[in-house]
């Protein structure tokens, strides 16, 4: 019998105070982004991990440009046989999402044959669309940047954020019309080699070890690091916090002032992405350097430098060895497919495509937006200059245009701040998972990227029937392993509690948690599978990852004793002395 | 008629009507180039006639008569032992003991051994088809010398004909043993440094883009009978390039016992239980054959090889048994790479 968890206490009306979304307030394709009903309990959803703080209610953009546009535009173009997209549900300020699935099967084989003829046509051009596509973003990116938010009217300041509004929506149809094709060749392959006795921990490594933008950011950031412990600043990143570290450096002048410098000219390179993808609510480097000023502090506690050019050496060196034990099992007629396929696959590389694309648009397009919204509060008289993001995209832009006056949300604005703050609580506890746990999933995205494989399926499965789960399996996704304390975390704000050799425990991580792999012996995450990011980070930096364990966050308390089996794709909780057994809801 | 044929003397088109299944594809190999061993065959006349001529006949169709595919196992064993006591008790004649001698002195003297070891393996007629293999049912004997143990070896062959699974497995196909007649062929014993099996297409797979060999030190009964884990190895079929190579840890070993003078079952000396039994040139060689044997009769087969003690690197490979595959799957190995169709297989099915 098939497991369900009752979506009843999120079926409600309820959105942010003061807010009844219109049917047509944002853009969707097939699916609005919209309230839970009961009815939605025959369908299978899970907790967004990419918001683990909640979502204001412009952040609640993302799931109208990024779900309810992106994704489901791009599954009926390309087609997904079997799919139409993704789709969510709001509980609070969280998200609950599920793939939108086709059953005529008639429709699935028309669906098939379409993509049959779309999905070479896209592999052959991908290099020529993916540039084309980055200078889409680029050019957007570089007029956006260019205008001088201060001397505009408030109007004027309107028209700039449907602007900018208009470039994220464009971003994420870029998105995934790029993901899916990649995503999907990237597992056709990975069947076909498995189809062929190759072994499947083997497969990524086939496409690993070039270079992305997000490692050129890392390798900047380590450059800094050398040069703050050449310049003798050891004391001063190991004396203050991350927040009051700028002006421990100021105050020091000389060499430390010097060594700011350089860092600003690596923020105006650099700078401009966010703590976490695509949230509006997110600042960037540049306006809030206290991340990367940690990351430097974190970097100086290791002994020595991570060596990123050996390191990518031996990653080259392991692909080529990788790929010539595979070959070498093959039978010639074999040999042809792997050599056509990799070649397809090295060509439109997904788990590259997968680092490089957070650069360029998951971790910056929504910042211009949020640049509009506080140069708003700012002429509009807002207390704060966050007050403009718990307006919904409708209201705010009431304000811009005149029709409503800003004081009027005023006491809106802090009943929604209380209500963020209430969610934001609530997270640690609400189910990982609602409604009908099925046997698989068909979304390649969902599938690979947020990992609702067969091993998190199980395990919510499992989780389901008796809530007593010691040993826990999800997808190997970085070899080896180690054992130390389990640090259970909700979003990278708390990395600086991760002390070196312990275990990183957390629903999922993004180009902001790299740093913390240059001191973790190892990283478990709720959702993922070989090609997320921690799968990428943990091969890089030769850290045991496992990825898709489903509960992983719930099961494992901070301070628990781990191992985690990257080889084989299991973790093994040994529940710390202090901490009764306690049975955990799902 | 001459019941007791030199191998040498059969044509490969009446080989098999003369010698049974076994001998006949062997004699069909060896005049296709495959290094088979020698010796000689009591051919199915031989057993028509004594069994006929003896009144075992109409004493096993009386046996056989009552039974049917719902026979208990009871009544299947009873009937059984009932048959081979019978086979037992009747000698050869005299005139069929003398040609047995006879074929095998020559082969001593060939062998340069006044008492040369020899196989004896039952080849029914019709065994080894493609819808019943009789596979492992009947007797061979390996390392039998002096022609009384012959003539002995030979009637328990016969026997094997009414072992329990035989008569088991003919009633429920609807066999009758009269549509079967056994030959028995006398055949040298290669020294035996390594046997197995191997295959001409993935026996589970179907891929016949391969050759799969397993393989262990001694002769190939332990590996045959399924009493040791091989070591197991594939083959690329059109570069006979090693693919894969599974050393196995090998208890159990075929080996030539003195006392008893018979190939006999021991525990694997243990310096050999987790050696390589092959090497690359060795698995070359294997692979060489069994293409050369597949393609000689245009389907896929298994082959029962040997690799003599005193074979040199380029050497033949002795090949004692062939016949064709019965292949699990029939799953072509992937032609070409095609992004969509690979997809569709993978991409949307949720099976990872």
């Amino acid at each position: 019998m098939a497991t369900v968890v009752p979506v009843d206490e999120f079926v409600t009306e309820e959105w942010y105070p003061g807010f009844r979304p219109a049917l047509d307030h944002a853009g969707w394709a097939v699916e609005p982004f919209r309230t839970f009903d009961k009815a939605d309990e025959e369908r299978f959803w899970f907790l967004d991990f990419h918001w683990p703080r909640g979502l204001t209610p412009m952040g609640l953009i993302w799931n109208e440009d990024g779900y309810s546009w992106g994704t489901q535009l791009a599954a009926e173009a390309l087609p997904l046989p079997p799919g139409r997209g993704i789709t969510q549900r709001i509980a609070g300020t969280h998200t609950y999402a599920a793939a939108i699935d086709v059953t005529d099967e008639w429709e699935i084989g028309e669906r098939a044959r379409r993509m049959m003829q779309n999905l070479p046509r896209f592999l052959e051009s991908f290099e020529g669309i993916w540039a084309e596509r980055r200078h889409e973003v680029e050019s957007w990116w570089t007029h956006l940047r260019s205008v001088d938010l201060r001397s505009l009217e408030l109007a004027e300041l309107g028209g700039y954020l449907r602007k900018a509004r208009q470039f994220h929506k464009r971003a994420f149809e870029i998105h995934f019309e790029v993901m899916y094709p990649l995503l999907a060749n990237y597992v056709g392959f990975y069947g076909a080699c498995t189809e062929m006795g190759i072994d499947p921990g083997e497969i990524a490594k086939f496409l690993q070890g070039y270079d992305t933008k997000i490692m050129e950011t890392d390798r900047a950031l380590w450059g800094l690091t050398r040069k703050a412990r050449n310049a003798g600043l050891g004391e001063v990143f190991a004396a203050h916090d991350a927040t009051g570290m700028r002006a421990a450096l100021s105050a020091r002048g000389g060499a430390a002032a010097g060594w700011l410098t350089e860092f600003d000219d690596f923020l105006q390179v650099y700078g401009y992405r966010t703590e976490g993808s695509c949230d509006i609510a997110l600042p960037s480097w540049i306006e809030d350097p206290t991340p990367a000023l940690g990351m430097v502090k974190t970097f100086l506690l290791k002994e020595s430098d991570h060596d990123f050019e050996a390191a990518r050496a031996n990653a080259v060196e392991e692909r080529e060895t990788a790929i010539d034990a595979a070959r070498s099992s093959l039978s010639r007629e074999e040999q042809e497919v792997f050599d056509a396929g990799l070649a397809s696959c090295q060509a439109a590389n997904f788990p590259w495509w997968q680092d490089d694309h957070n650069y360029y648009i998951d971790l910056r397009v929504s910042l211009p937006m949020r640049w509009a919204t506080q140069q708003i509060a700012d002429v509009v008289g807002a207390d704060a200059s966050d007050d403009t993001i718990f307006l919904f995209w409708p209201e705010l832009l009431q304000v811009v245009d005149g029709e409503r006056n800003f004081a009027e949300f005023k006491g809106i604005i802090n009943d929604r701040k209380q209500y963020f703050d209430h969610w934001y609580e609530r997270r640690a506890n609400m189910p990982k998972v609602l409604g009908t746990i099925p046997e698989a999933v068909t979304d390649p995205i969902l599938i690979e990227i947020f990992g609702l494989n067969s091993h998190f399926l199980k395990a919510v499965q499992a989780a389901g029937n008796d809530g007593d789960v010691k040993t826990l399996s999800g997808v190997a996704a970085a070899r080896g392993s180690a054992r130390g304390i389990a640090r259970v975390l909700t979003n990278a704000d708390e990395l600086h509690r991760v002390q070196p050799g312990e275990i990183l425990v957390c629903e999922s991580t993004s180009p902001n948690w790299t740093p913390a792999f240059a001191k973790i012996a190892a990283c478990v995450c709720d959702g993922g599978g070989t090609l997320s990011h921690a799968a990428i980070v943990g091969r890089e930096y030769g850290v045991p990852t496992v990825t898709a364990v489903g509960l992983a966050t719930v099961v494992i308390s901070d301070g628990d004793e781990v191992e985690v089996d990257g080889t084989n794709g299991t973790v093994t909780v040994f529940k710390h002395a202090g901490h009764p057994d306690e049975v955990v809801p799902a | 008629m001459n019941l007791v044929l030199d191998l040498a003397e059969l044509a490969p088109d009446t080989a098999t009507s003369v010698g049974g299944a076994k001998i006949g594809r062997l004699v069909e190999m060896g005049a296709a180039g495959t290094v088979v061993p020698g010796g000689f065959v009591l051919g199915v006349e031989a057993y028509r006639a004594h069994f006929r001529a003896s009144g075992l006949d109409e004493r096993i169709g009386g046996i056989v008569g009552p039974l049917s595919g719902r026979s208990s196992d009871d009544e299947l064993t009873a009937a059984s032992e009932e048959i081979v006591a019978a086979i037992r008790q009747v000698a050869l004649t005299a005139e069929l003991c003398d040609a047995i001698a006879e074929r095998y002195a020559a082969l001593c003297e060939r062998g340069r051994d006044v008492a040369l070891p020899v196989a004896v393996r039952s080849s029914a007629t019709g065994e080894d088809g493609a819808q019943s293999s009789f596979a492992g049912i009947f007797e061979t004997y390996l390392g039998i010398s002096g022609a009384a143990e012959v003539i002995d070896a030979v009637r328990d062959c016969w026997a094997s004909l009414f072992g329990p699974r035989a008569l088991c497995y003919r009633l429920e196909r609807g066999i009758s043993h009269h549509d079967m007649p056994m030959a028995v062929g006398v055949l040298e014993l290669v020294p035996a440094k390594a046997s197995g099996v191997a295959f001409s297409v993935h026996p589970v797979s179907g891929k016949g883009d391969r050759i799969v060999v397993e393989g262990s030190w001694g002769w190939g009964e332990a590996v045959v009978q399924g009493l040791v884990t091989p070591d197991r190895a594939e083959v690329g079929k059109s570069d006979l390039r090693p693919l894969r190579y599974t050393v196995a840890t090998k208890k159990v070993i075929s080996d030539y016992d003195p006392s008893r003078r018979r190939v006999a079952e021991r525990e694997m000396p243990a310096e050999l239980q987790d050696a390589r039994v092959l090497d690359d040139e060795e698995l070359r060689a294997i692979a060489d054959t069994v293409r050369r044997i597949e393609q000689h009769y245009g389907h896929a087969v298994d082959v029962e090889w040997v690799l003599s003690s005193d074979r040199t690197p380029g050497g033949p490979v002795h090949v004692v048994q062939s016949r064709p595959v019965t292949v699990g799957g029939t799953a072509a190995a992937p032609s070409s790479w095609d992004p969509a169709s690979f997809a569709l297989r993978y991409a949307f099915q949720g099976s990872r």
